[in-house]
């Protein structure tokens, strides 16, 4: 192939890859970002009320408004943040969110966009805006995929419930910002225990969380409550709207937030003027839950009472798996040694007599809940001696 | 008793058999003071027979020589079957099997010969030694140096008689009795004292409940005390049968 050729083939590639890169600006050009304003250092805005039972944790603002009701935030619940109760700056953001709302709901949605009838679980969706007619369920992992685009926006346009199963989750890949997903719900949303969530959540009425849910978000009702046990709303890598705001008057642009009383992001970094980058994609932004855990029973543990080579005088639990940070073992209820580095295992004296418990308290390094684990095990009856009881008829 | 001798606990981990791999070696790199590591001169395991009948012990192996006494099938303080060291076997011209063991009581240290029928062999890998001059009670197993007690020996007007001898049986001792909370008795006897507190003047490796003297000299009256936590240690691993050799 001759210079010339190439030249003219190159020319030709360079011609039809601006040909497709035109074609797909209309598309990225009919989405348009939605900005949170000043609903982004709140990581819970209630409508009427918002209520906590037991030690949920927020990392973020938690305000209610026009409502007044803020029940449950004492010990041993933690707001990492300010409390506006139907101020100013809650009434603010409530009508910030009914902008972005709105905004959120007037997302186009392409017609093979349409999940209506489908599961979110178990698949995989790039970024763009994505619609449900009725309710919409979520049943075990859905992944995002921003393929490298840390500004690759996710709405998802729901005309009624959202419901999430239990230990389901969001996970989000390649850039993915949980500051860039939008769940814009027509009625109200639940989510089920243990669910992993991300995303600003945004509930025309009430928003329902279960036992141990994780967000990293906000939960953000405009007209409802917001009902919170145990669980865990951390929206430190969110700090500001990752959104590229209109300037208006009285709207606050990224670079320059308006944040009375916040963002307090203890644990997280706080980054002011950081404007609409989206924060970079790390395993602290995106935890996994990747952690597994086995505790091992050694085989030479045994319940012989006959002595032989099964009898020992001491054996290795062993814990094995992915993601361990720390192995906490345990001998009836007393703690006897912690490993924080392969190999996680213990040498556990095999005491005679009674039946005995090994526990491995198991912590990940990713978001995997931690994971305790235990096995019985009766020594051989002869390991010890045990004398009968005598007089005492010696010299001395 | 002889199951749980054979059943004792092995030592936790290998780091004390590194260690005594290490002691060896170092042994032989200092030119050889003691050429033979001390653990060497004990055997792996010492054969024992347990008695399911009482026995009458002779001075051969032979059912018309003399009569030394009568073994009793168990022990008079916690009724345990009795467990002899064996040192010999042989088969008479009758053909009867016999075994020659080591003996309680006195004179200390005398042996026998006893009919094999009626009995059960078995093995300990636990022994024990004693230095007099060092007051100081070795543990082995398997051959090899574990444990090392300081220990209270017996005063010179009552010394701990030397000679090979065996723990007849272990003992619980109350918490209100002196000696406790554990005893080996021993098949030795006092050579002074003929009785002692209603017994026989047996030797006992024992505690320190109530009795006084420190630990590493000579107050004792014949008996060996060593600390609570000795003297536990070994009743938790050394039964009846196991071989007791005391030195200068």
């Amino acid at each position: 192939m001759s210079n010339r050729t190439l030249k003219r083939t190159g020319r030709a590639g360079v011609a039809l890859a601006v040909g497709f890169a035109f074609a797909a600006v209309p598309v990225a050009a009919q989405a348009s970002t939605v900005n949170l304003a000043t609903v982004s250092p709140f990581v819970v805005l209630g409508g009427s009320t918002v209520t906590n039972t037991g030690p949920s944790v927020l990392n973020g603002d938690l305000g209610v408004a026009p409502g007044t009701a803020l029940v449950g935030f004492g010990l041993p619940a933690v707001v990492n943040g300010a409390t506006h109760d139907n101020d100013g700056v809650a009434n603010q953001a409530k009508a910030d969110l009914g902008t972005a709302y709105d905004v959120a709901a007037g997302q186009p949605v392409s017609g093979a966009n349409d999940l209506t009838g489908t599961n979110l679980g178990n698949r995989t969706l790039k970024a763009g805006a994505y619609r449900y007619t009725s309710s919409a369920q979520l049943t075990g992992p859905l992944t995002l995929d921003a393929e490298g685009d840390p500004a690759a926006q996710f709405v998802f346009e729901i005309a009624s419930q959202l419901t999430t199963a239990s230990a389901s989750s969001v996970v989000l890949l390649n850039g993915a910002s949980p500051c860039n997903v939008f769940w814009q719900v027509g009625t109200s949303a639940t989510l089920g225990s243990t669910t992993a969530f991300k995303g600003n959540l945004m509930a025309l009425a009430s928003i329902s969380l279960n036992n141990a849910v994780t967000v990293q978000g906000r939960l953000l009702a405009r007209n409802g409550q917001v009902s919170l046990i145990n669980d865990v709303i951390d929206g430190s890598t969110c700090g500001t709207s990752t959104s590229n705001p209109t300037p208006t008057p009285g709207n606050p642009t990224p670079g320059n937030p308006t944040t009375p009383g916040g963002p307090t992001t203890p644990g997280g970094p706080t980054t002011p003027g950081s404007g609409n980058q989206a924060p970079p994609a790390s395993r602290s932004a995106t935890p996994t839950h990747a952690g597994t855990a086995r505790l091992r029973r050694p085989p030479r543990i045994t319940t012989s009472r006959r002595p032989g080579p099964a009898c020992t005088a001491g054996f290795h639990a062993t814990v094995t798996g992915n993601m361990i940070r720390r192995v906490v073992f345990s001998l009836d209820g007393k703690r006897i040694g912690t490993r924080t580095r392969p190999a996680f295992r213990q040498y556990v004296k095999a005491s005679a007599g009674r039946q005995h418990t090994i526990t491995a308290r198991v912590g990940f390094k990713d978001a995997t809940h931690s994971k305790t684990m235990k096995f019985r095990y009766r020594a051989c009856a002869a390991q010890v001696l045990r004398p009968r009881q005598g007089p005492s008829q010696f010299t001395g | 008793m002889i199951r749980s001798a054979l059943a004792a606990p092995r030592l936790p981990g290998s780091r004390r058999g590194v260690a005594v791999l290490a002691v060896a070696l170092a042994t032989v790199a200092t030119g050889g003071v003691l050429a033979v590591p001390a653990g060497a001169r004990v055997p792996a395991a010492q054969p024992l027979v347990v008695l399911l009948h009482d026995h009458i012990a002779r001075a051969d192996p032979e059912v018309w020589a003399r009569r030394i006494e009568t073994v009793p099938a168990r022990r008079p303080l916690t009724h345990v079957r009795t467990v002899l060291p064996v040192i010999g076997r042989t088969t008479s011209p009758d053909g009867r099997a016999w075994t020659r063991v080591r003996l309680p009581g006195r004179p200390s240290g005398h042996t026998g010969w006893i009919p094999t029928s009626q009995t059960k062999r078995a093995a300990t890998s636990w022994q024990l030694s004693l230095k007099l001059s060092a007051r100081r009670v070795t543990v082995y197993r398997h051959g090899r140096v574990v444990r090392r007690f300081q220990a209270i020996v017996g005063k010179p007007s009552t010394p701990t008689p030397r000679g090979k001898f065996f723990i007849e049986e272990a003992l619980a001792l109350s918490s209100q009795a002196p000696g406790g909370p554990f005893a080996l008795a021993t098949s030795a006897r006092s050579a002074v004292l003929q009785e002692f507190e209603g017994g026989p003047g047996q030797i006992a490796l024992h505690g320190t409940n109530g009795l006084s003297g420190a630990l590493g000299t000579a107050a004792s009256h014949g008996c060996i005390r060593l600390s609570t936590g000795a003297i536990t240690w070994l009743a938790g691993r050394v039964g009846a049968g196991v071989t007791l050799t005391v030195t200068r």
